[in-house]
């Protein structure tokens, strides 16, 4: 699966039970993104995505188990760490600030099991910059 | 003459009861008959209209995301009548219950759930008309509660103004270069900050924290709610309450608390302590004195520090990227546009600088250094 995840300067993804931020322009990059390929989320990211306007949308809160290889899962408050092994791709939008966090990004980035292939940049609907990241193996 | 003697009675009890109303003392200043209210009735109205807004089409829902409970307060209607924020004895100043004991010491995060992470608002104090308050400073001169409905019409369109000129209670200006990111131990901290509702050198809204507590503790909560008001059109209330001990000059940290109002918490819920310590440094909170914690000398200013300017940089909680470091706090600077060196205003090169070359910056380091500058050998800015 290639994972899709939003997290802020220090890898903090939600506080609260709450995602710490949302970008309108970022979920028009996410559908961009996965074009006609399977994406895949709980019913908490729904909430904030147009699922009419995304084919392939997949709804269900066990989604890591459920998605196959090649597929997107957007993942805002899940741990990863347990479906690393699955995971082909990560693919962070990275916000240009700190928020408060108690619930955190839990793969190993600099570990050496992933790599940096790319970055881009983009302006956000209410963030000025947003950073795309994408690692493989 | 009727008029004007019923004019000057009911002036002359405002008068008393506002007097009646102040120094009163307690660990959390409950200055809430003092408020400050920000706004007049006729900007009531603009802002009124201006805040009329709804749940985006991507606002959250109203259900605990992860729970599905409802959060805290959900389940209580929205302020129905927006009249009713039109009217100042709706606006609650009112410092919540809250004790200081039941905060456990700080270990290593710079804030800590309160209340299972539920803001104090109560259902009337909830509302998606705009406005803000500070609370008067009290008898020591300290902060009291500083609430606010923040909407996008609050949010500035221009960058921070200089705060420099404000020294809060247990101000001192005091460096440790190795020990804070930004060299200075104390920033001026908005309580509501700049972002949200462009209140700059309001001194009812500036306390003396620690670079820390500004930018690690408080920072962070003023991103979020700005850029989900910026995202949704949706209001927050906001609530920050200084907590000080007794007669101390310095707060021990402060309360911070939000809810977004349209969406019933759903976007936001917090309510949090944030401490006003600084790692590797030991501060008297009754005068804002401080030492290295490693230290058995009480001087202030620490053997490692530069010499100490009047004028330091001030609180940077607004700028956007606060993580990088010192040069990115803002300061008044005095550049010479001849020699080509900037300097504190206070830098005694300044009076003998020729008036035609002189030009007041505002911003940080690195700006100054963009464009061309170097900094002054005397007061090392």
């Amino acid at each position: 699966m290639i994972v899709i995840t939003c997290l802020d300067q220090k890898n903090g993804m939600m506080f609260n039970h709450r995602r710490q931020s949302q970008d309108s322009v970022l979920r028009e990059h996410v559908a961009k993104l996965v074009a006609n390929v399977p994406l895949w989320m709980n019913h908490y990211s729904a909430s904030q995505f147009d699922t009419e306007s995304i084919p392939n949308l997949n709804i269900d809160d066990a989604f890591l188990q459920e998605a196959a290889q090649g597929e997107y899962c957007f993942v805002e408050d899940a741990p990863l760490a347990p479906f690393e092994k699955w995971i082909e791709r990560i693919v962070i939008f990275r916000w240009d600030r700190t928020y408060p966090a108690d619930r955190y990004f839990d793969l190993q980035l600099g570990s050496g099991q992933w790599h940096l292939v790319g970055t881009s940049e983009f302006a956000g609907h209410s963030h000025d910059m947003i950073t795309m990241e994408v690692y493989e193996r | 003459m009727r008029r004007r003697t019923i004019s000057v009675f009911l002036s002359l009890m405002l008068c008393l009861s506002l007097l009646s109303a102040c120094g009163t003392m307690t660990d959390v200043p409950t200055n809430g008959s003092n408020r400050d209210i920000a706004f007049e009735e006729t900007q009531q109205e603009e802002r009124a209209e201006g805040s009329d807004s709804t749940t985006s089409e991507n606002g959250e829902s109203a259900s605990d995301p992860e729970s599905g409970k409802d959060g805290p307060v959900s389940d209580k209607a929205q302020p129905s009548q927006p009249e009713q924020n039109a009217n100042e004895n709706s606006l609650s100043a009112e410092a919540p219950a809250f004790s200081l004991s039941a905060i456990a010491e700080y270990t290593d995060k710079p804030y800590v759930a309160v209340n299972g992470n539920v803001p104090y608002f109560t259902e009337s104090e909830l509302t998606s008309q705009s406005y803000y308050y500070y609370s008067y400073l009290d008898a020591l001169g300290r902060c009291g509660t500083a609430c606010a409905s923040i909407g996008q019409d609050l949010m500035p369109t221009e960058p921070r103004g200089s705060i420099g000129m404000v020294k809060p209670t247990g101000w001192h200006t005091v460096r440790y270069d190795d020990l804070v990111d930004g060299k200075y131990l104390y920033n001026r901290c908005h309580l509501i900050g700049y972002q949200l509702t462009g209140e700059n050198a309001n001194t009812k809204n500036l306390i003396t924290g620690t670079r820390y507590l500004n930018i690690d503790g408080m920072l962070p909560f003023e991103n979020m709610v700005a850029d989900y008001v910026k995202e949704t059109g949706n209001h927050v209330m906001y609530r920050v309450t200084p907590i000080f001990e007794g007669d101390n000059l310095l707060a021990n940290g402060v309360l911070m608390e939000g809810y977004s109002v349209e969406d019933n918490g759903a976007g936001i819920c917090y309510c949090v302590y944030a401490y006003n310590v600084q790692p590797g440094v030991e501060i008297d909170y009754a005068t804002g004195d401080s030492k290295r914690a490693d230290s058995s000398n009480t001087a202030q200013t620490p053997s490692t520090a530069a010499p100490v300017p009047a004028q330091e940089p001030d609180d940077s909680a607004s700028s956007d990227n606060p993580g990088t470091g010192n040069d990115m706090a803002q300061a008044d600077y005095i550049l010479n546009t001849n020699t080509k060196k900037f300097h504190y205003p206070t830098c005694s090169s300044v009076k003998d600088m020729k008036d035609k070359n002189k030009q007041e910056f505002h911003g940080t380091r690195d700006e100054v250094v963009a464009k061309g500058y170097s900094p002054c050998g005397r007061c090392k800015p």
